[in-house]
């Protein structure tokens, strides 16, 4: 019996070693200009910032890793030793300041258009936004009830089950709203919105579903609700409690040992550009946090003069943010939602 | 060489049979095959065993943040009992329906001709011609709350039941998996002998008791294991399930989650999750080799029956039924093609109102999902087929010792779902020897993990019709083993090869389970594209992608049906 070798072997071994050479040798992203953001926006908002970037930075590309921002913070967390982001975008002072070691201080050119409230005093994160929560509601789903127009409204039996809100473990926004809701309606307040609510894991469902109608009312931020309002789908309305609702700004800020280098600075530059911010604005409907973009020429949302707020301590939710977490888990669980 | 002129030989020289047995192996030692046996295995056991290992280990070993191992969490908090309930319950439904459609369908296709019978035919394309990521969305598209039937038929004053929950997810998973179990069926009644049964009825049975008796035992097995390859897929399943499950939870988007909350740190929950998956699946594995080895028959050269005509009213019933069934599993193709060119302003579909700027966009703006697509399925496809002809040819062929090792290996996948292979291989290739996170190579060994399964079977369906006597024939004129191989038998397994080809590209293009989890910034897939766009509710840009990723697949099966005559489902008696 002669021998010619292993040809098929070799082939094997081959095609296998080439194929994952070629792909270990596709271009890594220090090379080919790519920031990588991490960001719990929608699409819409970061395509925002992308169309304006492919202006503003020729040559740069950026990409996104998303989910929930507690999620993509402990993510960051976990990588911490071998960073894989440059940004990190976005989440509101009472998520970021649980993770303070993981944003590197930079201040940059653009820092001058944002209001002082809007920036971290040692320039560990800036706002490109503000946010309003409000609960989204579609009235055809309301079954004939009136549509709710105060946080005590919603502490009504009648929406058990047609009510839905995010994990505040994994969205920032969710933590907004219920942080709040506590603050001004009591714990009892809150106990009582934990048996109306289903828990989504995810917020980007909670817009999906009220305006797919598998829910009635949706306590989210007013900008991705109000894309469902520009587009037209006339049962979707906006309800900014008159008992005053909450703002928070939505920060983002720069990775500790950014792969990216000057690039992720950029970027991040570009983040609080007049230009970025007034697309997040048009496309996304999210207010800017310049203060010399006037969101009246642009976009119908409602001035800010007419919203009441009700004033939270973001400090005070960040530092007590692991302890409401668990209080609410209980009160979910207890509610059998 | 073969065994006989090995036995003449040992003859003539008088050795005994351990020594005989001796020299058969050793001889055996020789040839390439039993080493590249152990190679593939090795293979294997690295890049399968190891990260399901990992999996079942981590779920004991890990500790999650809050300092509870993945056990004592998933025995706390009710909701995860429920998940393992719900996913039990909804496999099992769905199974049952899958059935009640597939079963019937294959019967009355392969034994009577009815008006409208082609476009039955078509159904197998449609299970791996809609990607799992885009079908629950388009559904609700149409009867969803806000869906354009439920809308229509509201205005008439007709209200269609809820779709969300238990309805959508039997419904939606019911008609993306039924056609399993229709092929699978289909052909194992093609391949029953109809003799067999005219037998029966000659010997005095009736018709319809003789058909049950005979044809049962000899169907069954088929029937049965595709149920356990339904059953399997939506236990898996993850696509469907993460659209339609707010109010069910099930196991596999719990485990999703998990992992997503879990990346970097101790993978304790999400290794208990996966876990779980796996000893529903091993379970539901254990009932159906039980039913399966009660009564084992195989028809060893069957005449296939020929298929009545049918005509009149029953003709046209049959036609309806099938026509309908057809129509509704097509349901999501059309509403891509819609939602692909209808307008949007932001998550609001403007129906009625035409363009093209989706399709533009994703061409000039966003091409980059549908090159790594490319890309990555390109390679997985080519390294999977490799593997899948050898390992054929191992096992088919080849036989020795770890034959039956490596023939179980390779069916493991079949058996994990992609969320638990991303998982493993996560875990396995985070950081240490290899190191692949954060690469393309560990989507691409994800592609090929997932799909070796289906490329092996493929590539070995016409294994099995090739006679050991040309090999040996080539060989006893003096050509060697190895060239013999390639001139004669590779050949000879080409149809099957390119079949097998076409079948694990066309699936893994649509692969989001696994990729999801291993993927890194850069390097999503048209998939993980569309899941993304879905989420954020953007239809329309997720139907344009949903478009060109049903391209990307129709392309080569239409080539290798239309031009290369390749019979992709190997249905054909």
């Amino acid at each position: 019996m002669s021998h010619i070798g292993h040809p098929v072997n070799r082939r094997t071994a081959i095609a296998s070693i080439a194929g994952l050479g070629a792909t270990l040798a596709l271009p890594s992203r220090a090379q080919s200009g790519s920031v990588v953001i991490y960001t719990s926006n929608n699409q819409q908002a970061f395509e925002a910032v992308v169309e304006t970037a492919s202006k503003r930075l020729p040559g740069v590309k950026l990409w996104a890793i998303t989910g929930g921002s507690g999620q993509l913070l402990r993510r960051l967390e976990a990588e911490a030793s071998k960073p894989q982001g440059d940004i990190f975008w976005s989440s509101s002072a009472n998520t970021l300041g649980a993770f303070k070691p993981l944003f590197e201080p930079y201040r940059s050119p653009e820092i001058g258009a944002i209001p002082a409230a809007l920036h971290h005093p040692q320039n560990l994160w800036s706002a490109s936004n503000v946010h309003v929560a409000v609960a989204m509601v579609n009235t055809r789903q309301l079954g004939g009830g009136a549509a709710p127009k105060t946080w005590a409204d919603l502490l009504d039996p009648r929406f058990k089950g047609k009510m839905i809100i995010a994990d505040p473990a994994n969205s920032s926004t969710a933590l907004t709203i219920l942080w709040g809701v506590e603050k001004m309606l009591g714990a009892d307040g809150l106990k009582r919105l934990a048996n109306n609510v289903k828990v989504t894991s995810a917020a980007a469902t909670v817009l999906r579903s009220v305006g797919q109608g598998e829910f009635a009312v949706g306590l989210t931020f007013e900008s991705n609700a109000y894309a469902y309002v520009a587009g037209g789908q006339k049962e979707i309305s906006l309800v900014y409690p008159s008992d005053g609702t909450f703002t928070t700004p939505e920060f983002f800020a720069l990775l500790k040992g950014a792969p990216a280098g000057e690039l992720a600075k950029k970027a991040f530059d570009h983040l609080l550009s007049k230009e970025a911010q007034t697309e997040l604005l048009l496309a996304a409907f999210r207010r800017p946090a310049r203060s010399d973009i006037d969101v009246s020429k642009h976009v119908q949302l409602p001035p800010m003069s007419s919203i009441k707020v009700f004033p939270i301590d973001e400090e005070e939710a960040a530092a007590k943010r692991g302890e409401f977490i668990k209080r609410w888990q209980a009160l979910v669980a207890a509610s059998g939602n | 060489m073969s065994e006989v002129s090995t036995a003449a030989a040992a003859g003539a020289t008088g050795l005994s049979a351990p020594s005989l047995r001796w020299a058969t192996t050793m001889r055996s030692l020789r040839t390439p095959w039993p080493w590249l046996t152990l190679a593939l295995l090795a293979l294997l056991v690295v890049f399968l065993l190891l990260p399901l290992v990992q999996v079942l280990i981590g779920s004991f070993s890990g500790i999650s943040r809050d300092g509870r191992s993945g056990w004592a969490i998933v025995a706390a908090e009710p909701r995860y009992l429920h998940a393992v309930l719900n996913t039990i319950m909804l496999g099992v439904v769905v199974t049952l329906f899958a059935l009640v459609i597939g079963v019937p369908l294959a019967w009355f296709t392969a034994r009577f001709d009815f008006p409208g019978k082609g476009i039955v035919a078509v159904l197998p394309l449609v299970t791996i011609v809609v990607p799992e990521v885009i079908a629950a969305q388009t559904w609700l598209m149409m009867v969803g709350n806000n869906g354009l039937v439920t809308r229509a038929l509201a205005e008439s004053g007709i209200e269609l039941p809820s779709f969300y929950g238990w309805t959508g997810l039997i419904t939606v998973m019911t008609f993306t998996y039924y056609t399993y179990v229709y092929i699978g069926t289909l052909a194992a009644i093609r391949g029953f002998d109809v003799q067999l049964e005219e037998a029966a009825q000659s010997l005095g049975t009736s018709p319809a008791a003789s058909r049950f008796k005979v044809m049962l035992p000899v169907v069954l097995p088929a029937v049965l294991a595709s149920a356990l390859l339904v059953f399997t897929l939506v236990v898996g399943n993850f696509a469907v399930a993460m659209v339609l499950s707010n109010r069910v939870p099930l196991l596999s988007v719990l485990t999703y989650q998990a992992t997503v909350s879990e990346v970097g740190s101790d993978p304790a929950l999400q290794s208990t999750l996966a876990t779980l998956s796996v000893a529903i699946v091993m379970l539901a594995l254990f009932a159906q080799r039980r039913i399966v080895a009660r009564g084992r028959r195989e028809v060893v050269q069957g005449r296939g029956a020929v298929a009545q005509r049918l005509a009149g009213w029953r003709g046209a019933l049959l036609g309806t039924a099938a026509g309908a069934v057809v129509a509704v599993s097509l349901l999501p193709v059309a509403s891509i093609v819609v939602g692909a060119f209808t307008q949007a302003r932001g998550p609001v579909m403007r129906w009625g109102q035409w363009t093209t700027a989706h399709l533009e966009r994703v061409f000039t703006r966003a091409i980059d999902p549908l090159l790594n697509t490319l890309t990555y399925a390109a390679i997985a496809t080519a390294i999977g087929i490799t593997l899948a002809t050898v390992i054929s040819v191992l096992v088919v062929k080849k036989r020795n010792a770890a034959t039956p090792l490596l023939d179980y290996l390779t069916a493991l996948p079949l058996a994990l779902s992609g969320t638990v292979i991303g998982i493993g291989l996560l875990m396995t290739f985070n950081t240490g020897w290899l190191s692949l996170t954060g690469t393309g190579a560990i989507i691409v060994l994800a592609y090929v993990v997932r799909r070796l399964p289906f490329g092996t079977r493929n590539a070995s369906s016409t294994l099995y019709n090739i006679p050991d006597s040309i090999e040996e024939a080539s060989i006893s004129l003096g050509v060697p083993p190895l060239r013999t191989f390639l001139r004669v038998v590779l050949p000879l397994m080409a149809p099957a090869i390119a079949a097998a080809a076409v079948l694990t590209w066309t699936t893994t293009v649509a692969e989001l389970s696994a990729s999801i989890i291993v993927y890194s910034g850069g390097r999503e897939t048209m998939p993980i594209q569309i899941f993304r766009l879905i989420d954020s509710g953007l239809m329309a840009q997720a139907s344009a992608y949903g478009l060109l990723l049903i391209a990307v697949i129709v392309l080569p099966i239409v080539l290798a049906t239309r031009f290369a005559r390749i019979d992709l489902f190997a249905s054909r008696a």
